[in-house]
Formats: C-alpha cells, structure tokens, sequence
C-alpha cells in the first residue's frame, strides 16, 4: 500500500491542488457576471469554439415549497412554462382569456357543490362537470398549440426540456449563436407574463407522468415510500411529482400565486455559455428581462426535522426482484460535514474500487449491484446519505444488508489507507476538468453553485476542501452520522413469500 | 402563514406589475426579429493513416483541456453469437477488461487506472464492438499503455469469466421487473424474429454452455489488426501521437482471414396485437412497429422529416394529439430509427394509464394513418426542415463529435460527406415526397402492437384494435442437466 502512495506523489503537477487554482484563474477570464437592477443574476461563460450557444435558468424553488394539500405544484408549474405567453400560443387572446375564466367560474360551482361533502348534489355535480368539459373545449379553441416549443425547435434549439427537483426548477436549451436574442425575447416572456392555458389539459398529462415514473416502478414506489418514512415533518416527505390526489385537484389559481410568489427576479439566475459576447448579452439582459418587476424574496423557511429517535421501516409489496435502500440522516450542504461525506461516499462506491462494489459486487458476489448517495434528496435542508443493493439472483435482502451493516462498521473503526483517500482526491479533481468542456454543462453548474454557495467559484474552490479531508475525518462523520436508530431501511419484498419480508428486518 | 404572506406578495406583485408594463419598453414578437448570417462553422480535419500493423487510425488534436480520449471500433458484434451460446460476444467484451492481461489481473488494472483518474472499457454491440480510453495529458503514457494490453493481451481469467456470467444470470431474472423494457424488447422479437440476434433474448441455457475457450476463441477470431480503426482527440501533438502508436503497437501483428459480413435481416411480418400481462402497473406500456431501412435508402431524408412530423419532439402531431390535447399520455412519440447497415425499427412508443390503453393505441394508429391519407400542411413541412437545417450546427460542436462521426461512417462505409447529402436532401424534401415516403414505406396493415400493462383494468378490449395474442414472459428455467456455472 505504502509503495502505492509513492507512485502516487509522482503522479505529474497538473493533479495538484494548485493547479486547480490555475485553472480557475484561467477560467475566471472566461466569465462575466450581472445583476439586472430587479435582481435577476446573470452568469455569462465565453467558450468561442463553436457557434452555439446553451441556456440554463436556475429558479431557487422546489417541491419544498409546494403548498400542503399541494404537493406537486412547483413542477406544474414547471409544466406551464410552456404553454405560451398572451402572445405566444393563441389566436385570439382576448377571446381565449374571457373563455379561460370562464372555466374558472364553472370550475368554482363545481368545487362549491363538492365541498358539500355528504350533502352535494350527484345530479348537480354531474351536470356542472359537463358544462365544465364544454367551457374547457371552447377556451381550447383558442390554442395554438404548442407554439412556445415549435419556435424553438425550428429555429434550431437543441435539447429543450427543463426539471423539477426537491430544491430547485431548471429550465434549458441551447441555440445557433446567431439566435441568442430570440432566446432573450422567449424566456423572459414566458417568465413575464406566462399563461396558464390547456391547464386541466397538463394536470392529466403531469398525472400520466405520475403513473409512468412511479407507480409502475418498484423502485420508484420504493423511494417514494423511502422519503415519506425517512422524514416526518420536513417537505422532503414529498417526492417533487407529487401525491396523485393532490395533483388531480390542482386550479389554475394555485399555480398562479406560486409563480406569483416564488418566480421573483431575485430568486432566478441565468446561465449563458458559449460564442456569445457578454456586452452584448448585458444589453439584451437589460432589454428583456429589465421588463420584469422587482418583488420580495420568498421565505426560505421550511419545517425542520425533529431527530430521529429510532429505525424505521418501509416497505413495498411487489413481484418484481428486490431491492434494499438504506438512508441514514445528513445535515445539509453547508455543514462543515460535508466535504468529509462527500469524500466518505467516494471511498465507499465511486468506480471500481470503491469499498461496496470490491466487496459485494466483485469478491462476495451477493450483489448484482450496489452502492451510495451523498446527499438525497435534495442538500439546500438536512437529507439522507443512502445506500441501495440489487441483491444477486440466490442471495437475500437480509444478507446484503448485513454486509453492507459491517462494511459501515469497517469505516468506522479501521482508518482509510493513504492511498485510497489520495484517489479519491485525485479523481474529484479530475471530474472538474471533464465538466469543463460542455456549454450546457457549465450554464447549469454555475448556475448551480451560485445560488447554493453565493459564488460559482465554489466548484474549484471545493476541491481545496476535498483536500483538507483526512482519514480521521471520513471515519469521524461516519460515526456521526451512519447511525442504526438515525436510519430508514426500505426494502421491496414478494407478497406471496411472507418469509422473506421477515428475513430483510 | 406561509400561504398568508404568499397572498399579499402576489397581491403586490399584481399592483407593481402593472405599473412596471407601463414603464418597460417594447420588444418586437419573435417574428420580427432578424438574425445575423451563423459564423462559419470549423470543421476539423481528422488526420488518417494505417499503421504498419494494418490498424487504421484516426487522429484529431483538441486542446482545450489538458484530456486524451479514444474509441476503437472492432468489426464484429453479438450478430456473430453462436445460437446455442447466446450472450458470448458480449461475455467476451466484458472479460476483456474485467480477467486482466497476461502481467495484471483487472483488479490491478482498476486501481492503477483510478489512481490517475483514468479509465478504459470494453463493450459489444449488436455490429460492432469497443474498447475505449480516458485520460489526463500527463499520463496518457500511461493509459495508452493500459489500452494497449487491454486489446492485444487479455488473459481472461476464469474467476472474471464466471462473475460476468453469474450476473447476466441475475440479469435475465430481473428482465421482466421493468414495463418499458419488456415492450422494447417484445417488439424487436417479433418484428426481427427470435432466431438472430436482433430478436433474441439471452436464455440462463445459454450462459450455462459458455466456457473460457469460446470466449477466447471468438477474442482471437476478430481482435486482430486489420479488424479494428482507432480514433483518438484530446491534447496532443498529431506526429507525436504517430510516433507512439507506431512504437506501442509494433509487437502486435496477428493475422486472421477477413471478417464474414453481418448476417441479414429477414423481414417476417407479423401483424396483429401481443399483450404481456402485469399486474403490478398502472400504466400501459405500448409499441406500435415495423422493419424500417437504412440510412442508405435515397428517401431515409423524407422519412425523417416526415417522422419529425408525426412523432420527434415537442411539436409533433403524436404529441399535440394524444399529450396536448387528449392528455392521455406524458410520454409519446416516433421514430424512423434507420440504421447503418441493416434494416432498423419503425416505432410509436408511449404509455397510457390502463383505463385509456386502446384510446391511446387507436389515436396514435389514426396519427399514422392520416400522415399516409393527405399531405402534410406548409407549416408543418417548413417547421421539421428548419428544425434539421438550423440545428446543423450542432453536429460540429465538439471535435468529439466530428471524430466520432468520420469514425462511423469510415466503419460502416459511408461517405466522409454522408452528413451534407443529408442535408441538402432534407432541404429539397416536398409535402408530396412525404406522403409518397408514408405511403410506400409504412403498411399498417403489417403494424405489430405490443402492449405490456394490466388487462384487468383496461378500459376496453384490446380486439377492438385487431386480433390478441399473449407474450409468455416466463423465463425458462436452466435445464436440470446442465450444472449452473459457479
């Protein structure tokens, strides 16, 4: 091991910690940032090697802000952000607005006949919900439909799609850079004066992804049973699709003072990298998005979770082969912690010689595979560092979790070799420099860690305290925190053989 | 409280926007704006040469960030899997890394790679096979040399040997535990037949008979030389690089005769609805296809523009019909999926909550049948030919891409300037040629449907949309005669 280290130290310069800081000076030439007078925040990235460009905006909201009883509703909105603009999408908007709040007061009776609970009237509901169908074709008349997207698509864009997560909204595409004001003119539309139409339409749809993703998944099911378990009072409860019952409810009105509330300038930042020059992005920043009104930040505050004070179970009845996570609770991203988790979860599971995958996958064989997560679901609140296992055909959920029980043990007692931390370092340095080569890749990043950090230079600068992580430490917070009664084991089992739910606890 | 505060924000904001309209400027509706000429793209030139060895190599220098990748290609592939040991190529491929070389085993190798942030993997296609690398410039020396002995000095070790095959064994176990799987795979059965390896699926039986002497004898059968194109891009110097692959690869000079072609497709239609029940869904999973053509055909340009029509994007018919405006499905669309060098797949594929499967399946058959019955609109031609023409840019983007691009059509045969053909061709595409291609290429009444989802909560039958025959998903057990490889 020790002659290891030594062909490790001859290893050349370029690995070093201080070339890392060369490199982000070099890189620093490369970025302008702005911040537009009602608070949005620009990151513009000039890489002239080709004439593309690739757009990212980062908005600092998440299912953790979904409303209760509302779960699901950041990324419905999400989903309305492609709809169309007054503009953009219709062929008469006067007309179709009028038809638009039409539904909404049909919609209104409805909800009125409903909440009268044991007392509604079926025949009264049945007919206000036809006369809602017929008021919500005749606003669909108006559509033009998907006109946002066919913009895009044939002027060239690339790769549109945006995401949903617990801790933030994202939305891209890159362009031809000989299109960059067009993306200017659409994106700050659809945040200026975004219309919410085909909306019931779009609920359906969110719904069908709802069924795709999850409940035809074991694996989805089991997360979600995961999450739910794993945090009792914390919105991280909530996976970012949603309940399928509170999606079925969402009105129009709700997704708009969400946005109303939580798409703010200030909680948005935008992402630009490649051939584009960033005078000329200044300027139609200003031209644009100045069209967008300060408003005040939404609170960030969100039910903090009580401590755990014991394991928990879930589980999930399903044919399908098993399938073991086991999630031990995290502080959050800004913790002191953290950098040590991030190192501890390497040596456990990156590549081939992480600890997990040498000993269950590779020598043990009970494990077709297996691994960790530093951080899930989300870091901007306390989260969970996981572990999942696919056991091997002929080999039990009850055994790989004991395995995986005294690898955790072996971490805790037994010091990480030199060599083992080294690479491990080495390959979290590495991993900077193979992100650096994709416009779309550094809009997102920068993006990213300037508004979870206050300063993109934190994806260099976190290198510095990869490096400062010492065996001790890695062993120290896995005593901390890869604690038995801080744990949720959750685990998918076969409903006919009983045994096995009884072997896996 | 959060919802209280959350009001009187958007009260405010409501009252602050208003003001703020009247203050702003105007911007011009997107249709007015005018765009500048694109910058001339630069397109890199890859420097080729065959070493004396009689591998060919192609070199490209990129040196934006201190890294050294390459990819080669060896001309071989599952399609050369022996019937009864199904899964041998591929076996093969992943022992290649994973059993070491003569001087290392692959554990070594792992670490030794790791240590410098390195990487180099071997894998099979169904046409060809791989083995790339990655690396840092300063230990490209390093990695190469790694490669190299990866290619040229396997030594496959028993112990690798049998984990590869017991985990393909707990591979097939898990086959049918994913819904959308199940229907990709089916459809390719049936629509390829279950006789080559296109259509097959790799049964335990198989995995049992293969031994360590098959996977070396199909190693030697087709990593030779002659047999395989190199291609490397990073930062480097184009002589240097000549120089230390001439060097490297000097003691490697095994001879074998010519690699057969590829065996061909046969075209078995099979028309009709196959259901495979699970009952643990709520979706139904589903696939609408038959055999396509290859990129060579003189209307594959029609055909994708007449597929970016009806199912590619977010602006296709199959989305606004069966997404936008039935909402019946998050996920919707289609594909030509020609390939280079045999007939590929048509394919409708999406999902549906169980109650609305036949709704679905009908609305995306009538999506399909109404692009073979009128032309398409003006609008609708001009939008999928922009949408080829003015992303063209994006497939120079990176030298990767262009290396990697010269790399395929040097294999498979195709023309350096395949790509401009296209091009041109997509732009000169006419509503015409696109009803012509629907209607010559497309034969619904030849549409094989596959449907993987929970009949019992099926809206309506499935006969509605033709005649139903049952998918047997079970997986055939290892006959007791044949001792599992352990």
């Amino acid at each position: 091991m020790k002659f290891r280290a030594l062909i490790f130290l001859l290893i050349p310069s370029l690995l070093a910690a201080q070339s890392v800081a060369e490199l982000q000076k070099s890189f620093e030439k490369k970025v302008t940032e702005f911040t537009l007078a009602n608070g949005l925040h620009f990151i513009v990235i000039e890489r002239h090697e080709a004439p593309v460009v690739s757009f990212h905006t980062y908005v600092n909201v998440g299912s953790v802000d979904d409303p209760g009883g509302q779960t699901g509703l950041a990324h419905m909105f999400e989903h309305m952000a492609f709809k169309g603009t007054p503009t953009i999408g219709t062929t008469n908007w006067p007309a179709e607005k009028a038809a638009m709040d039409a539904v909404e007061q049909v919609y209104d009776r409805l909800d009125a006949e409903r909440n009268k609970g044991p007392h509604a009237d079926p025949k009264k509901i049945e007919a206000i919900s036809n006369e809602l169908a017929a008021a919500m074709e005749k606003a669909d008349n108006y559509v033009e439909p998907n006109e946002y997207d066919r913009v895009v698509e044939s002027n060239g864009g690339q790769d549109m799609n945006a995401s949903t997560a617990e801790d933030s909204t994202n939305y891209f595409y890159s362009f031809p850079s000989n299109r960059i004001e067009l993306w200017f003119l659409l994106e700050s539309s659809r945040f200026l004066n975004p219309v919410f139409r085909e909306f019931y339409k779009e609920r359906d749809v969110v719904r069908e992804e709802r069924r795709m993703r999850t409940e035809s998944s074991s694996q989805g099911k089991l997360i979600e049973a995961l999450s739910a378990t794993a945090f009792a009072a914390h919105p991280y409860h909530n996976e970012a699709i949603g309940w399928a019952s509170d999606i079925e409810h969402f009105r129009r009105p709700d997704a708009e003072r969400f946005y109303k509330q939580y798409y703010v300038p200030a909680n948005i930042t935008l992402g630009i990298a490649g051939d584009v020059s960033p005078m000329e992005a200044r300027r139609l920043a200003e031209k644009y998005f100045g069209r967008l009104v300060a408003r005040p930040l939404p609170s960030q505050y969100r039910t903090v979770e009580p401590l755990q004070e014991g394991e928990k179970t879930a589980t999930i009845a399903s044919p399908a082969q098993p399938f073991v996570i086991i999630a031990y609770k995290r502080p959050d991203r800004h913790s002191p912690d953290a950098a040590a988790l991030a190192v501890l979860d390497a040596v456990l599971s990156d590549g081939r010689t992480g600890i997990i995958y040498k000993d269950m996958v590779r020598d043990k064989q009970i494990a077709l595979g297996a691994g960790s997560a530093a951080e899930f679901p989300g870091g901007k609140y306390p989260s969970l560092f996981l572990f999942y296992v696919a056991p091997s055909s002929g080999h039990t959920s009850e055994e790989n979790q004991k395995e995986l029980d005294r690898i955790i043990q072996q971490v805790k007692t037994t010091k990480v070799d030199d060599a083992t931390l080294q690479r491990v370092k080495t390959k979290l340095r590495a991993g900077l420099i193979r992100k650096l080569d994709s416009n779309a890749g550094l809009a997102s990043e920068l993006c990213s860690y300037y508004v979870n950090y206050g300063d993109w230079r934190k994806l260099f600068t976190e290198l510095d305290e990869y490096n400062k992580v010492t065996a001790d430490d890695v062993a120290r917070v896995a005593n901390t925190y890869l604690v038995k009664e801080h744990r949720t084991v959750a685990y998918t089992y076969v409903p006919d053989a009983g045994s096995q739910k009884e072997g896996a606890k | 409280m959060t919802r209280r505060a959350g009001f009187i924000a958007g009260f405010l904001a409501v009252l602050l926007a208003s003001v703020g309209l009247a203050q702003t400027q105007t911007v011009p509706p997107y249709q007015q704006l005018a765009y500048p000429p694109l910058k001339q793209v630069k397109i890199p030139d890859p420097v080729s040469f065959m070493l004396k060895n009689g591998m060919r190599v192609l070199l490209l220098e990129d040196h934006e960030l201190p890294l050294i990748n390459g990819l080669a290609l060896i001309r071989t592939g599952n399609l050369f899997d022996p019937p009864d040991k199904r899964g041998l190529s591929s076996v093969m491929a992943d022992v290649l890394r994973s059993g070491g070389t003569s001087v290392k085993t692959g554990d070594q190798i792992d670490e030794e790679l790791e240590n410098i942030a390195a990487s180099v993997e071997s894998s099979m296609g169904e046409s060809s096979a791989s083995i790339s690398f990655s690396g840092l410039k300063e230990t490209s020396g390093t990695v190469l040399g790694i490669f190299k002995a990866v290619m040229t000095d396997p030594a496959f070790r028993q112990e690798k040997i049998d984990l590869t095959i017991s985990q393909a064994h707990s591979g097939i176990d898990r086959r049918n535990d994913d819904p959308q799987g199940i229907a990709e795979r089916e459809i390719a059965s049936i629509l390829y037949g279950r006789d080559n390896s296109y259509g097959w699926n790799i049964e335990h039986a198989d995995l049992a008979r293969i031994r360590r002497d098959d996977v070396q004898e199909f190693y030697h059968r087709y990593y030779f030389p002659r047999n395989i194109m190199l291609a490397i891009y990073g930062d480097f110097s184009t002589a240097d690089m000549k120089d230390q692959l001439e060097k490297l690869f000097a003691d490697w000079t095994p001879e074998q005769p010519p690699v057969p072609a590829f065996p061909p497709v046969t075209a078995k239609p099979a028309p009709g609805v196959f259901l495979a029940e699970k009952a643990d869904v709520t979706q139904t999973f589903f696939s609408l296809g038959l055999l396509s053509g290859t990129l060579r055909d003189p209307d594959y340009p029609a055909l994708e523009v007449a597929m970016d029509v009806l199912g590619s994007g977010f602006t296709s018919r199959l989305m606004s019909q069966i997404r936008t405006k039935m909402g019946l499905a998050y996920s919707i669309g289609a594909g030509w999926g020609a390939a280079y060098d045999h007939p590929g797949t048509f394919r409708i594929v999406g999902s549906t909550k169980s109650p609305s499967t036949a709704d679905a399946i009908l609305a995306a058959r009538a999506e399909l049948e109404k692009m073979r019955t009128a032309e398409v609109s003006e609008e609708e031609l001009k939008t999928a030919k922009d949408a080829v023409l003015n992303s063209f840019v994006f497939f120079f983007d990176s030298p990767a891409k262009t290396l990697s691009r010269v790399l395929r059509y040097q294999y498979f045969g195709y023309p350096n300037d395949f790509l401009f053909e296209y091009q041109k061709k997509v732009a000169a595409v006419t509503r015409a040629d696109v009803l012509r291609v629907m209607r010559q290429h497309v034969n619904p009444a030849n549409l094989s449907i596959v449907a993987v989802g929970n009949p019992a909560e099926f809206g309506k039958p499935l006969t509605g949309i033709g005649k139903v025959e049952k998918i047997d998903l079970s997986i055939p057990p290892i006959p007791a005669a044949m001792a599992p490889v352990k």
